[in-house]
């Protein structure tokens, strides 16, 4: 049954996104909540770049830098014999990039409600300083980093032009949910269509139910 | 229990030779002082710039030593992360971590040493929560204590990881009057039973004057004042400094309880020392007789007369023998024995006040306040 293929395609490559940029995103976002350093400015740019721009053309400069014949397509190819463009590999990178901001701008506003007094303390009880963050920061700031998680995740799932551009839309391999969606659309079958539609419209809604439900659990353990 | 053992200054001194300059305004601290000290300033003086500062959490220049230990110098490049320097910071408001426990929050400075590996509590446990009165508290969460317990439990986390020195930012701010009352007296205790080494900013001067023996009076970034605190306070160039910065001057004695008078609304203070033998202030339910407080009063809320007075409602007026005359720009302060009351120049005029005429001093019952005790 291809549609089952499909979702767990789906959802394996949002999983593989998100768990790629997870902890580059949480150091991403401790860097920018911290203040006085130079290139702050452009690093914060660099990383909402991804927000702003048309996925289409992040697509497009994915595929330019990694394809068979790119500035880092070819040597990874040659040297290690991963192919990244027109693969799975390429559709994770394609999510992984369109998400990352995303996490980082949860992750770091949640970083920076944690009170530097919190974090002061414990470098006085004998932190280092990534042991404070690991101690102090990091569960205090669980909430909006896990936030960041889910809708990374959640953009991820539903991510389709800078895949399309990197990965193409080959069934079986590549083509995940929305892709899916669009080439049934495109041939008229749209039977098909409608019931894609109605699964990622269960799949983002069991996303955020499941996320709620984490949620209030930590919080609740917090409250006794 | 002896938790100052490996934290006493014992001969040594904290030293500093400290500069930083961050955002326009400038720190330079030069002050050498012993082992209970008071950091006094009006807001904005750099008291909190300086405990960072000193915890290593804030980066300056120059030299720091505490006791025997230099913790930076920065002209030969030695310069300790706060981690190695093993100072018990205590923020204001104690900065609890929100996510552990009281029990967590004391063994997080303990944690590094023996707790994490050997299971048993630090030998100053037990005494510990018992002098802060923690019992009750140890399974509680933060956001469940009062403003009080939490500066306890603060103090309690700051002692238990053994620091050499203590540095307290307002140990009182932001605590109603019974709960700084009860902060004051933890502190004393502690400094009694531990021998702990305590530099405590304050801007208030009563404060000062309870916890520590030496004072340095901070303003605008720099050293105004610093040396033993009775004589330093007492200087007539920090009263005018100080009248002039808050707008008042507040006059602060020790006194004890003697009687409580629910349905005159009244109790009754025997002061120690001062000409005014005792006071009648606002009934307060809480105290007993035989308690020791602090009580305080404004200058501007003093009246002089140089006749007794009669049929004034005001209940506590005391003879006594003007002493000096001090100026302070537009007003004046006369001083009678340890009180000071702020006067308008046309009053001295018209009293014809002078050094050694006898006076009475008049407080109304509703201006004396209890601070700390």
């Amino acid at each position: 049954m291809e549609l089952g293929g499909i979702v767990l395609l789906t959802v394996a490559i949002a999983t593989a996104a998100t768990a790629l940029i997870l902890v580059p995103s949480i150091a991403l976002a401790w860097a920018l909540s911290r203040r006085g350093w130079r290139g702050r400015s452009w690093v914060e740019a660099l990383v909402t770049l991804p927000l702003v721009l048309p996925p289409t053309a992040i697509g497009f400069a994915l595929l330019f830098l990694f394809g068979r014949n790119g500035p880092l397509g070819r040597p990874l190819f040659d040297w290690l014999g991963i192919e990244v463009a027109f693969s799975r590999l390429g559709a994770v990178l394609a999510c992984a990039v369109v998400a990352l901001p995303l996490l980082v701008r949860s992750a770091r506003s949640a970083l920076e409600e944690v009170d530097p007094a919190l974090v002061g303390v414990a470098r006085t009880l004998g932190r280092g300083k990534l042991a404070a963050f690991v101690e102090v920061e990091l569960p205090l700031a669980w909430r909006g980093i896990s936030a960041g998680v889910v809708l990374a995740f959640a953009r991820a799932l539903g991510e389709f032009g800078a895949t399309i551009l990197i990965a193409g839309n080959i069934p079986g391999r590549t083509q995940t949910l929305a892709l899916a969606l669009f080439q049934r659309v495109q041939v008229g079958r749209d039977g098909e269509a409608l019931a894609l539609a109605g699964v990622a419209c269960l799949l983002a809604l069991a996303t955020s139910l499941l996320a709620t439900r984490l949620v209030d659990r930590r919080e609740r353990r917090l409250e006794r | 229990m002896n938790v100052g053992d490996r934290g006493s200054l014992g001969k040594g001194r904290l030293e500093m030779d400290l500069r930083l300059d961050q955002g326009g305004f400038r720190l330079a601290v030069r002050a050498d002082v012993g082992d209970s000290a008071a950091v006094l300033g009006p807001s904005g003086a750099g008291k909190t710039t300086l405990l960072e500062a000193l915890a290593g959490l804030r980066p300056s220049r120059g030299r720091v030593r505490v006791g025997e230990l230099l913790l930076q110098d920065t002209a030969n490049g030695i310069w300790l992360p706060p981690e190695r320097r093993r100072l018990g910071y205590v923020p204001q408001h104690g900065a609890l971590f929100p996510h552990r426990s009281v029990r967590q929050n004391l063994l997080f400075g303990a944690l590094e040493r023996r707790w994490r590996r050997g299971g048993a509590v630090p030998e100053e446990w037990a005494e510990l929560v018992d002098m802060l009165d923690l019992e009750q508290l140890l399974e509680r969460y933060p956001r469940h204590l009062s403003g009080g317990e939490q500066r306890r439990v603060a103090l309690g986390r700051a002692l238990l990881a053994r620091p050499r020195l203590l540095l307290l930012d307002e140990p009182t701010a932001g605590l109603d009057p019974l709960s700084a009352r009860r902060a004051l007296a933890s502190v004393l205790a502690l400094r009694r039973r531990l021998a702990v080494p305590i530099l405590v900013v304050t801007h208030r001067r009563e404060e000062a004057l309870a916890l520590a023996a030496e004072v340095v009076l901070l303003e605008g970034g720099s050293v105004r004042a610093s040396g033993p605190a009775r004589p330093v306070l007492a200087d007539p160039a920090f009263l005018t400094q100080t009248a002039a910065a808050q707008g008042r001057w507040e006059n602060v004695a020790r006194g004890v309880v003697e009687r409580q008078d629910e349905a005159g609304g009244v109790t009754e203070v025997n002061l120690q020392g001062g000409g005014l033998a005792s006071v009648l202030i606002p009934y307060h339910p809480d105290l007993r007789p035989g308690d020791s407080i602090f009580l305080a009063i404004d200058a501007e809320d003093l009246l002089l007369a140089t006749r007794e007075p009669r049929a004034l409602s005001a209940r506590n007026a005391v003879a006594g023998r003007l002493d000096e005359l001090i100026e302070a720009g537009p007003s004046i302060y006369a001083r009678v024995g340890p009180w000071l009351v702020h006067l308008t120049p046309a009053a001295v005029a018209a009293l014809a006040l002078a050094p050694g005429c006898a006076v009475w001093l008049v407080g109304k019952t509703h201006s004396w306040r209890v601070v700390a005790g």
